[in-house]
């Protein structure tokens, strides 16, 4: 076990050792590090930084289902749905902050506000999305918290640290925590599909100069993407943190999780099916040539193999082929396959449609990322990871085993189903 | 009293040339001719301060039209039927604001059309548009890009956060990340000197140094036309395609060149309203 994790651990501290090193020739050179261009100006570091984005909003929207609508069948990924996001939003910054020009003048949209920038609400409301997630997340985890505190060691000490100073909590203490919880989860829905997610899509749609983007489907269809990565994984983690461990897994859980899943990934294929005919029938050489660019040019591997092969056919295979479907393997390498798949569908969002010049007569781009991007983006999926494994080491993330007095963190504000 | 007024004049006129050549102070001028000037027209030869009066006869001419003037907004005008394609505005451009490798504030963007023997070459040299419903300055988020009076699109240096949202926005391609690059291996000196580009001198070129991180484009030469010259493009035009120009004044050559039927935009269904023309 202690093995394990420590070669986990080593693992992730080497790739972070790797991402620093990109990172300091990155700040030191500027980004002429980088195979971006004034023509492809935007590339690996914005597709992460969305894709990251998108693992949050989803996995806050399936926390919603536990700490909102109160179903409890999703109740044992509630907060490790929420310490996702949280990690997802940190690593999803992290990369923007990579990606600016000046990362000395990152605190300049806090202080300068252009309110018809998209852009602008964006960075606020990912303020406030950071902070309702950790007041969340704190508040999911306390009932636990009081409990460890009381049982010494360096995790206890952590926890008595964490909940300054209260020792006892009540029922009525935890029914006041699950109240709180399901208000700012209700604040939280729209704020992560109007501000966080949707608003990412946004930043897309209303780019009038790039027909390809340009639209209201956007949005939705980040929205929708979001649900299916961040199901997916969910469902991955939890399955592999629980083998890891040697803990026991919860079929019915992960089938229930594979199922919601494979739902937002069919509604996502449609939505995409809706906007690739409209765009295949474009008569607009704009928009073709974007579309031609994403399935038939030497970047199509990105569309063809990652997208649809990884992202769609092979999960889709898994969870409905007899000998998979009802294996928690099967639904977990689906899962797996569709976190992957999404990278690319965030790729094939950023890349093909700044490969084709935006007036015509201007040069065609090419844009491939260099090592010192696919490095310092390893190193931020690293720490991404480092802070999760952390966070699970140092918290209470899994609730209480139904033997430990048969009861689960929601027993006591459930309302009727 | 005709007479007076006459000779008032006459010695008057004969004193101003000294002062103008220097060998009469202009106290010395006053002190002469005030009194006699208050007593043959009634007024003061030099009105002490401004007052109501000033005002007001500032007002009256503004009603009559005299003087009426709207501050200038700057628009150019290509004459596609005169440019030759031979690229002397993007290297005119390039050496007036010394710009780094990759960045070029105009381009020529030439096209042949049609298959041989029936074909014909387009070229569309492109400045920044200067759009007047510009959508880099719509997308930025800390309003580094704004618009200015006169009709430029502006950055603000020292506010850019080097996002390159403007980049991806602008319809036209005339924005260009400045990576840091130099041409000091084939220039000597190149990083020794900065176009004082919007009027600012900025010393050397340093790494790390704005504006290496921001996102920069044609300002029309804003720094020229602070001292009453053209942009740099439109002076060194071989074929004289380009005019540079007030639009608010309509006896202005662009004036005139703007209502012509040949006049056109690009993308001009975006919306974006580009403060440069083109004649087809």
């Amino acid at each position: 076990m202690r093995v394990r994790l420590l070669t986990w651990l080593g693992l992730l501290g080497t790739v972070a050792i790797a991402g620093i090193y990109a990172a300091v020739q990155r700040i030191a050179v500027g980004l002429a590090m980088t195979n971006l261009t004034s023509m492809t100006p935007w590339g690996a570091w914005v597709a992460f930084y969305i894709f990251f984005v998108g693992l949050s909003a989803g996995a806050f929207l399936l926390s919603t289902l536990v700490y909102v609508f109160g179903m409890r069948q999703f109740e044992k990924v509630g907060r490790d749905a929420l310490l996702t996001a949280l990690v997802s939003m940190v690593v999803a910054l992290g990369f923007v902050l990579m990606d600016l020009g000046r990362m000395d003048r990152f605190w300049y949209p806090l202080i300068y506000w252009n309110q018809t920038s998209v852009l602008a609400w964006e960075i606020r409301f990912y303020g406030l999305y950071i902070l309702l997630l950790a007041t969340e997340l704190y508040l999911s985890l306390r009932v636990d918290l009081v409990r460890r505190a009381t049982q010494g060691g360096w995790k206890g000490r952590a926890a008595k640290w964490l909940l300054v100073g209260k020792t006892e909590y009540t029922d009525e203490h935890e029914q006041r925590d699950h109240r709180r919880l399901k208000v700012l989860g209700t604040v939280g829905i729209p704020l992560a599909i109007f501000g966080v997610h949707g608003g990412t899509g946004l930043l897309f749609g209303v780019v009038q100069s790039r027909a390809y983007w340009h639209g209201a489907l956007f949005p939705v269809l980040f929205v929708v993407s979001a649900l299916v990565s961040g199901t997916a994984l969910l469902t991955a983690i939890y399955v592999i943190r629980h083998r890891a461990a040697g803990k026991p897994v919860d079929k019915s859980l992960v089938a229930a999780l594979g199922q919601l899943m494979t739902l937002f990934l069919f509604v996502e294929l449609g939505l995409e099916f809706f906007a690739f005919v409209v765009e295949g029938l474009s008569l607009e050489p704009s928009v073709s040539e974007v579309l031609a660019t994403m399935m038939q040019s030497e970047f199509s591997w990105s569309f063809w193999i990652v997208q649809m092969f990884v992202g769609a056919v092979v999960p889709l295979f898994l969870v409905f082929f007899p000998k998979t479907r009802d294996t928690t393997g099967g639904i977990t390498a689906a899962a797996v396959c569709i976190v992957l798949g999404i990278i690319g569908v965030r790729f094939n969002i950023v890349v093909p449609n700044l490969i084709v010049p935006v007036m015509e007569g201007l040069p065609w781009s090419y844009y491939a990322p260099t090592t010192i991007e696919w490095m310092s983006s390893a190193g931020l999926f690293s720490l991404g990871l480092i802070l999760y494994t952390l966070g699970v080491l140092s918290l209470p993330i899994d609730t209480r085993e139904i033997s430990e007095g048969g009861t689960q963190s929601c027993k006591t504000n459930r309302p009727a189903v | 009293m005709q007479e007076d007024v006459g000779g008032l004049g006459k010695s008057m006129a004969m004193d101003a040339r000294k002062v103008i050549a220097g060998t009469l102070s202009e106290k010395t001028f006053l002190a002469r001719y005030r009194r006699k000037v208050r007593k043959a027209f009634g007024v003061d030869l030099m009105p002490r301060k401004l007052g109501p009066g000033v005002a007001r006869a500032a007002e009256k001419e503004d009603r009559e039209g005299k003087g009426q003037k709207k501050s200038p907004r700057w628009i150019m005008v290509i004459d596609l039927a005169k440019c030759i394609g031979c690229d002397t505005c993007t290297v005119s451009c390039k050496a007036e604001n010394r710009t780094p490798p990759g960045v070029s504030y105009n381009v020529v963007i030439e096209k042949e059309i049609g298959e041989y023997p029936n074909t014909r070459r387009q070229n569309i040299p492109r400045p920044c548009m200067q759009c007047m419903r510009p959508p880099c300055a719509q997308v930025c988020p800390v309003g580094a890009t704004y618009k200015r009076e006169d009709g430029i699109t502006a950055i603000d240096y020292d506010r850019c956060i080097g996002c390159r949202y403007c980049m991806v926005a602008c319809p036209y391609g005339a924005r260009s990340f400045d990576f840091g690059q130099s041409y000091d291996q084939e220039m000597v000196g190149f990083n020794e000197l900065q176009a004082p580009e919007y009027g600012v001198d900025r010393g050397p070129r340093e790494q790390r140094e704005t504006p290496i991180g921001n996102v920069r484009k044609c300002t029309f030469c804003l720094h020229r036309l602070g001292r009453g010259e053209e942009p740099a493009c439109v002076e060194t035009c071989i074929g004289d395609a380009r005019f540079f120009g007030d639009i608010n004044d309509p006896d202005s050559e662009v004036s005139k060149m703007v209502a012509s039927p040949r006049a056109f935009r690009l993308k001009e269904e975006l919306g974006t309203e580009p403060s440069v023309y083109y004649l087809l």
